[in-house]
């Protein structure tokens, strides 16, 4: 399935053509970036680091349209740059352990999404509330490892 | 290249830190992993201001309030991600310097967004106290944007034109 992802013409167009391939590239290294840093800065506000004169509903609806949309340009993006190496990218380690990190992320940022107006009725915010919002850091600093390892490893991409 | 700046090149890929760095197997990746992830609340804060600049989301702060709230986070990103730039860079040193992408980056681009973000922070808190930014706030939003934009495209360029010529 995924070798002939690889094999699609418009996919080996991509994989082919310079700029196309670095405006792509591009698109995911700048949307990624930005989303993270809109995430860790809710994650940091929920541990208690920052803004705590603020409500935390009123930072989280600040970022929530910028972390969704980063998150989609990316997600299709890194498909884009999936599919030019699919099959050698679906059988190394690094690829898979990033894939599962930002899957568990992605939970866990839902989860905060959810809980948010809850929290903020609370009179201080919850222990498991600033461990989930520690755990979603490292699990994005962790995804973030792991794509570096594959180019590291593997030398894919 | 330059002799004087072949020279300062050389001095710091044989620094410790620079050795270390480059003979680390795992250390490369983690250090690049420090990068971005200052990378991610520089671009975090700095975007997200921007894009109120320019008046795109929640409107109850005003653009100046919200510049003023990620602030210190902003710094704290930019520290990191040069502190893992440095390093970085102290480990290959010669071969950053020899590649047009990445001193695009680093001696044009960055000092001129760098400059840029300085003055977008600080009119920000004239400019941007209403609601609705006037049209000069949103275009100095705009330009910020770009800059970055035009930054992390020479550093993509670098990474593709360096693994093209080390492979």
């Amino acid at each position: 399935m995924w070798e002939s992802l690889q094999h699609a013409g418009w996919v080996t167009t991509l994989a082919t053509t310079g700029w196309l391939y670095a405006l792509v590239s591009v698109v995911h290294y700048f949307t990624l970036f930005f989303f993270v840093g809109t995430i860790v800065l809710l994650d940091l506000r929920i541990i208690g680091i920052v803004y705590r004169n603020q409500p935390i509903s009123l930072l989280a609806k600040q970022l929530r349209p910028c972390t969704w949309v980063g998150f989609g340009f990316a997600v299709v993006s890194g498909f884009l740059l999936f599919s030019t190496e699919a099959g050698d990218y679906v059988a190394v380690t690094p690829f898979r352990v990033k894939m599962l990190a930002i899957l568990l992320a992605v939970v866990s940022a839902l989860a905060v999404q959810w809980n948010v107006p809850k929290w903020d009725r609370a009179p201080v915010i919850p222990t498991t509330a600033k461990l989930l919002a520690l755990v979603s850091i490292m699990l994005w600093l962790g995804a973030i490892l792991a794509g570096t390892e594959i180019a590291a490893l593997t030398g894919l991409g | 290249m330059h002799d004087a700046l072949l020279a300062c090149c050389k001095w710091l890929e044989n620094t410790p830190w620079g050795t270390t760095v480059r003979n680390s197997a795992w250390m490369y990746p983690v250090i690049q992993s420090i990068h971005f992830a200052g990378l991610s609340l520089w671009l975090g804060t700095t975007v997200t201001v921007d894009l109120r600049l320019m008046g795109v989301g929640e409107r109850r702060q005003t653009a100046a309030e919200l510049s003023d709230r990620l602030f210190a986070w902003n710094w704290i990103g930019f520290f990191v991600v040069v502190l893992g730039g440095f390093l970085l860079f102290s480990a290959d040193a010669t071969t950053y310097m020899s590649n047009p992408a990445f001193r695009m980056k680093l001696v044009i681009l960055i000092p001129l967004a760098l400059f840029w973000h300085l003055v977008v922070q600080k009119k920000t808190r004239t400019w941007a106290q209403t609601e609705e930014t006037p049209a000069i706030g949103k275009w100095a939003g705009l330009i910020e944007f770009l800059l970055w934009i035009a930054v992390v495209t020479a550093a993509v360029e670098f990474l593709i034109t360096n693994a093209v010529t080390r492979s």
